[in-house]
């Protein structure tokens, strides 16, 4: 499992990947922009160019003869994933912090990079994870349909997240409100979303492996 | 001991049916699969690495079931596929710096020793090797994690005769210890007249036989006879080829009848593959 892990970092994906979350994430500097779209690029990059290098380089028939279990070759591709995705958030949230200090007078009509907000992508990749992966694992190659249809799903929480944040009293209250202050409503929103994370993200690992079992490589 | 032992292996595709195909390779020797494009060599091979699921059937490999000791088994498993080729834009030595960590046996160097002799440079790419440098590479791989059993798919297709018959000699230097076994896939049959101990042929997803190569050919003889005779024997036949001057067919040694005055030769594979599969043809 951790020799499969090496090899994806090593031999998976360009190095330009690991650079791209610092690209992105220093769209957090733009004031009051629409922020879910940082984690977002990681989505509309990242995904779709990961998977089509992973078909034009054969790495299904590449893995499958070295000696280890199908089991494992998802775990480690789903595990890379995560890492990347965690990578996304982690160096957003550093830029969203020097964000917040630079422009402390601003009035968001977006969300801002508050430790809610952080929870809300958490939820958003959840999204994305337990769409992508199953749809992807049917066939362990085409990237197409699922990249499509997680990303819309991901754009759609999005988009109605922004909106209810701006129309509706309660969540405009939670984020931008007296909410916005209250260290432990903005952490209680982080943990949930961290929780969703994991869980949606450990469905979609078990739902992938049954599929994976049943591919012709 | 038996390095491969395939019992009644089946697999239904929509267009194609695997059938019932059984085999044995004795461990040091060379086994040469061979049939023509779209026969199921690939297919078998993948079925006995596990990259495709079988309907039915066992496959064992060095006296153990490989659905049961699937990663076990791949650490004694050297593979290669002729024409896939993986992360061609790395470098030789990038790819076998992640390889390596997967296999506990692995010895670098055995590695260098064999990069060495078959001329393989570690700071090539993929993409740069020559199709016999890349089974060479493969080769190395498989043996410097100590592989018992190799599964070639097609390994000598598109090499020049020279790679070629310099390949086939590395196959018989490496059975020389009668440790290694080989298991080979390939059409061209000229390849298995020089290097293969036991020849399996198999035709539109069937094993047709699969025996010791003397023997394999000893089964069969070409007939060689005027139209006027072909009337006697055409039922004997396993196929037959008429011309302007009589036939040419081939027949079971065995149905071989000294009264008919026919002048029969020893075939080569070639001709057995092409008098077998005319006759599976005509069935279909």
């Amino acid at each position: 499992m951790y020799n499969l892990l090496r090899k994806e970092l090593k031999l998976g994906v360009s190095p330009f990947f690991y650079v791209l979350p610092f690209l992105t994430g220093a769209l957090m500097l733009i004031p009051g922009w629409l922020y879910f779209l940082v984690i977002l690029y990681f989505c509309f990059i990242t995904i779709p160019n990961m998977f089509g290098g992973y078909k034009s380089q054969n790495d299904l028939m590449f893995t499958s003869m070295l000696p280890v279990t199908k089991k494992d070759i998802v775990k480690a591709k789903i595990s890379f994933v995560v890492i990347l995705e965690l990578l996304h958030i982690v160096v957003a949230v550093i830029f969203g912090m020097i964000s917040i200090r630079l422009y402390p007078k601003l009035t968001y009509l977006f969300f801002a990079p508050s430790l809610g907000f952080w929870g809300l992508c958490f939820v958003m990749l959840a999204i994305f994870n337990i769409i992508f992966i199953p749809m992807y694992y049917k066939t362990a190659y085409k990237y197409g349909a699922a990249s499509i249809a997680s990303i819309t799903a991901a754009i759609l929480f999005a988009g109605v997240a922004e909106w209810l944040g701006i129309a509706n009293p309660f969540v405009f209250d939670l984020f931008k409100g007296t909410g916005a202050g209250n260290l432990a409503i903005q952490l209680s929103i982080l943990l949930i979303g961290i929780t969703i994370f994991a869980i949606f993200t450990i469905i979609a690992y078990h739902i992938a492996i049954k599929r994976f079992e049943k591919v012709e490589i | 001991m038996l390095a491969l032992d395939i019992k009644n292996l089946s697999k239904r595709y929509e267009h194609f049916h695997l059938q019932d195909v059984s085999f044995q390779l004795e461990q040091g020797y060379i086994m040469g699969f061979i049939g023509a494009n779209g026969a199921g060599k690939t297919t078998t091979i993948k079925s006995i690495l596990n990259l495709t699921r079988i309907d039915s059937g066992e496959i064992h490999i060095l006296g153990k079931n490989m659905a049961e000791h699937e990663v076990e088994l791949k650490q004694e498993i050297g593979s290669a596929f002729g024409d896939i080729n993986f992360y061609t834009r790395s470098k030789i030595s990038s790819l076998t710096n992640v390889i390596k960590t997967f296999y506990r046996n692995w010895d670098d160097a055995t590695y260098h020793r064999y990069m060495k002799k078959f001329n393989l440079i570690e700071d090539k790419k993929i993409a740069e090797l020559s199709t016999g440098m890349k089974v060479k590479y493969n080769l190395a791989l498989a043996l410097s994690h100590g592989a018992k059993l190799l599964i070639l798919d097609e390994p000598t297709s598109g090499l020049d005769p020279v790679a070629r018959d310099h390949l086939l000699d590395i196959f018989q230097e490496l059975v020389g210890s009668g440790e290694i076994s080989i298991l080979f896939s390939t059409h061209i049959t000229s390849d298995l007249e020089k290097c293969a101990d036991y020849i399996t042929y198999l035709h539109n997803g069937r094993i047709i036989n699969s025996a010791e190569k003397e023997e394999f050919i000893d089964t069969y003889r070409l007939l060689n006879g005027r139209k006027e005779q072909l009337e006697q024997i055409k039922d004997r036949l396993i196929s037959y080829k008429t011309n302007s001057f009589g036939f040419t067919g081939l027949i079971y040694t065995t149905d071989l009848d000294p009264a008919l005055h026919l002048t029969s030769t020893v075939p080569n594979l070639e001709e057995i593959m092409i008098y077998c599969s005319k006759k599976e043809d005509t069935y279909v």
